[in-house]
């Protein structure tokens, strides 16, 4: 299979402080990974470091060629991200914000009207403010944003966190209908329930360091628990 | 106060709005107020001078605001692109440096007397305004900042270098992961910006003298403009400038002896009332 996104020995920091000490994974075609750990174990800086975001050693590869340090680049290599509190943009109106998504100029599959399918939401308030949606809705623009950019991987950062349960499993629904274009995702989740549903395979992380991983089966045994405490 | 004085207001505002909608752009944009921004508007008043002695004031209406875009792309990739990631003080200060050399070079070229530079001659004389003789150029300058001002919002609400804008003006490390070159887009911007400024300093160049104190000058109002729209809003900008240049001109006619106080008055007003401007950090 495939290997789409890789780290290599991956450290990050922020301002001198380490707060990821040699993160290895990968991510094949098509496969949904689900990153897990506690509050604070280096889930999201995982995600933020594929664009630069902290200072970044180690290796990063795209389908086998490194990625540049420029925080624009992954986007237009196939792998966005739905960051954790969405960061919509409240200036833009809904279309304008999904249509940001595709400001790489990478184009595929999805369009504005093909989104506002997966998402009905979203149509019905296409042209209101970023900041005049609910939470869900919100989260759903956050994810069409994402796709606009038809990406191979989509990165997704606690995308259940703060939603009420009918909103959840809106949004599994609209997870599945992605997973089944052939698109990778990784899900970073504090839900294992979530994980278990959508993931064939899970990477813990702790203090920084990858510290189990395997099919998510094994989410529920004792060892696994105790590492990562969900 | 009479239709002239009105008028005289608006052209007055018109220029303060050119100015300040690049400067709104850059610190929307960079977040750092561009205090060369004044000595740019002065580069293009002298070029003015330069281009209307050796051939027209129309050639210089397009030509001068070219060469200042090449100097604001020049300060972008000079000054603001290395000094991104420093604080903003540090940043204004090389700004304020870049002001007093670009002032001073200007003086060395062209020496510190005051320039006339003429009207176009078909704008030499006067055209009726609802029974009013008014300027002609200075109908001229209210025309060109009307037509900038749409076209400038035009621009960034239909535009895809527009929404580019719009986003990384309000939060650049997201605009950065959704895939935006943000120096590429700070690159426009930059050069937009200087280029409105040598815009402005082409229109004002017959309508006040061309001299070397001329750049600190307007700069101090279009700081107030920008803080009074609300820093980094475009939108604000433009009503601010407006209003501005009303209210000092009416300013000028009642209370003239305290009128050099107004525009510092309306600054307070402004950030006592409504601390954030009047349009707050929003672009158009």
């Amino acid at each position: 299979m495939t290997t789409l996104l890789q780290l290599k020995d991956v450290r990050a920091s922020y301002d001198g402080a380490l707060v990821l000490d040699g993160v290895s994974l990968h991510v094949d075609a098509g496969e949904t990974v689900g990153l897990v750990g506690r509050n604070g174990a280096g889930k999201t800086t995982t995600l933020l470091s594929i664009f630069g975001v902290p200072q970044v050693t180690g290796e990063i590869l795209v389908e086998g060629k490194a990625l540049g340090k420029r925080g624009y680049e992954p986007a237009a290599r196939g792998v966005s991200i739905v960051p954790q509190e969405k960061r919509i943009f409240p200036n833009l109106t809904v279309t304008e914000n999904i249509l940001l998504g595709g400001a790489s100029g990478r184009r595929g599959r999805w369009t504005v009207e093909t989104l506002f399918e997966l998402f009905p939401n979203l149509a019905r308030g296409k042209d209101r403010p970023g900041d005049r949606l609910s939470g869900g809705e919100q989260q759903m623009l956050a994810i069409a944003r994402g796709l606009m950019a038809d990406p191979k991987v989509l990165l997704l950062d606690e995308p259940t966190e703060g939603l009420a349960p009918v909103i959840i499993d809106e949004l599994i629904d609209a997870l599945k209908v992605i997973q089944d274009s052939g698109t990778a995702l990784v899900l970073v989740e504090q839900h294992v329930r979530m994980v278990q549903m959508l993931a064939s395979r899970f990477v813990a992380l702790g203090k920084g360091r990858v510290v189990a991983e395997g099919a998510t089966a094994d989410l529920q045994s004792r060892e696994v628990q105790e590492l990562i405490a969900l | 106060m009479d239709l002239a004085q009105l008028l005289n207001g608006l052209a007055y505002g018109a220029l303060l709005m050119i100015l300040s909608s690049g400067l709104a752009m850059i610190y929307g944009l960079r977040g750092v107020m561009n205090f060369a921004h004044g000595a740019l508007y002065m580069l293009g008043a002298y070029l003015a001078y330069e281009v209307t002695q050796r051939t027209s004031f129309w050639a210089a209406l397009v030509l001068a605001p070219l060469l200042l875009a090449a100097v604001g792309a020049a300060l972008e990739l000079g000054v603001f692109r290395r000094l991104q990631h420093r604080s903003h003080i540090e940043v204004g200060l090389v700004m304020f440096g870049a002001a007093l050399i670009i002032e001073r070079t200007i003086v060395l070229i062209w020496g510190d007397d005051t320039l006339p530079v003429k009207a176009p001659s078909a704008l030499d004389g006067t055209a009726n305004v609802l029974g009013t003789d008014y300027p002609a150029y200075r109908l001229l300058i209210i025309g060109v900042a009307a037509v900038m001002a749409v076209a400038l919002v035009l621009w960034l609400k239909r535009s895809r270098t527009g929404l580019h804008i719009r986003a990384a003006s309000h939060d650049t490390e997201t605009a950065k992961i959704l895939g935006i070159d943000v120096d590429r887009v700070s690159l426009v911007v930059v050069a937009l910006g200087a280029a409105l400024a040598g815009l402005a300093g082409v229109l004002a160049a017959p309508y006040f003298s061309v001299q070397p104190g001329m750049g600190q000058s307007i700069l101090i109002m279009v700081l107030i403009v920008v803080v009074a729209g609300g820093v980094g809003s475009i939108g604000g900008a433009m009503v601010a400038a407006l209003a501005l240049g009303l209210i000092q001109t009416a300013g000028n006619v009642w209370i003239p002896s305290v009128a050099v106080l107004v525009p510092y008055l309306v600054a307070i007003a402004v950030l006592l009332w409504r601390p954030s401007g009047l349009a707050g950090k929003r672009v158009a």
